[in-house]
């Protein structure tokens, strides 16, 4: 099977998330876009860019965590998405489909440049990035919030593997079971790897001003610059 | 790693806690906090009530995340654009093409 038909066997089938199909409901004017971009009416390729540009190059920005990178991907996204529309059925949400489409290119580029996510353990958990496994001091740590900002930061300071687990589950609202079948590891490797991610943000939040800076601007008003 | 049955969580040692803890957000709504089995657990255990309080809180603020915030810059449309218009002629040139070891009609 050729890499693009691995790609769209894997965009999700009718038993979706359904946090995701909550998460993503449907556009005004995006199903007539579709069926117009089926039958290769160029504006309505334009439109669906414009409706799903900024969600599809943000999931690739926070799972890359590189400009150049995320928008190579975000138009490689596309690109896939305009050569097989008509494959799309609707039984999922536009978004939802559009989304796996893009976490199945990013991930097929990780394994490409050698990232290993089958034994995520072993190639992307080095022993000095590992989280402390004490508890840490008594009162919590973070006193009940998180600045999004301070996490954006911290996020994109995790190791690729960590980062990869807790976008996946905690941001873009994948099941366990579907982040073991995507980086084809073990459901409770999936959980382990999470929750290692969240021990590792909780230690990085300890000490905000080290964080390093995210790609990813701090809101939409600074993305809107 | 799934979480163990016949779990006595009244007794439960902190080391222990720490070990079923993935398994505890995996399952049911991820509010372990909440968990009836673990309130006279974690009110003995402060440290542990304030791991799970933050490990909650990054959780929660995650899926504030999920909304996008950034913009791809005008380049890419370009490119995607340039790619599908050089595709598509090239597509017409193979609909013209005629075999010329064929017989014509």
């Amino acid at each position: 099977m050729s890499s693009q038909g691995q790609l769209m066997s894997q965009a999700p089938p009718a038993r979706s998330n359904p946090g995701l199909f909550k998460r993503n409901p449907p556009i005004a004017g995006e199903a007539e876009a579709i069926e117009a971009a089926k039958r290769g009416d160029a504006d309505a390729f334009a439109r669906l860019y414009n409706l799903h540009k900024r969600r599809v190059y943000t999931l690739c920005l926070r799972m890359l965590g590189n400009v150049s990178a995320a928008e190579d991907m975000t138009q490689n996204a596309f690109l896939h998405l305009f050569r097989k529309i008509e494959s799309f059925r609707g039984e999922s949400a536009f978004s939802t489909w559009l989304h796996r489409l893009t976490v199945n290119l990013v991930l097929m580029q990780l394994r490409k440049k050698g990232l290993n996510l089958v034994s995520l353990e072993e190639t992307i958990n080095p022993e000095d990035d590992a989280p402390r496994r004490d508890f840490g001091s008594r009162d919590p740590v973070l006193a009940g919030s998180v600045d999004r900002v301070a996490l954006e930061r911290a996020v994109a300071a995790l190791p690729p593997g960590y980062r990869m687990v807790f976008v996946l589950h905690d941001v873009e609202g994948y099941e366990h079971n579907e982040i073991a079948t995507m980086l084809d590891c073990s459901t409770g490797n999936s959980k382990s790897q999470l929750h290692k991610a969240r021990l590792k943000l909780r230690e990085l939040l300890r000490n905000p001003n080290q964080l390093p800076q995210s790609p990813l601007p701090s809101g939409p008003e600074e993305s809107a610059k | 790693m799934t979480l163990p049955r016949n779990i006595d969580f009244d007794s439960l040692r902190p080391e222990e806690f720490e070990h079923i803890l993935p398994d505890l957000f995996a399952s049911g709504d991820g509010k372990v906090s909440q968990d009836p089995r673990l309130k006279k657990f974690l009110a003995a255990n402060p440290d542990c009530a304030a791991l799970v309080s933050d490990l909650e809180v990054i959780a929660e603020t995650a899926r504030s995340l999920f909304e996008p915030v950034a913009e791809p810059s005008d380049r890419v449309w370009q490119n995607i654009q340039a790619k599908l218009q050089e595709e598509s002629a090239l597509a017409s040139i193979d609909d013209d093409y005629i075999d010329p070891s064929k017989p014509l009609d």
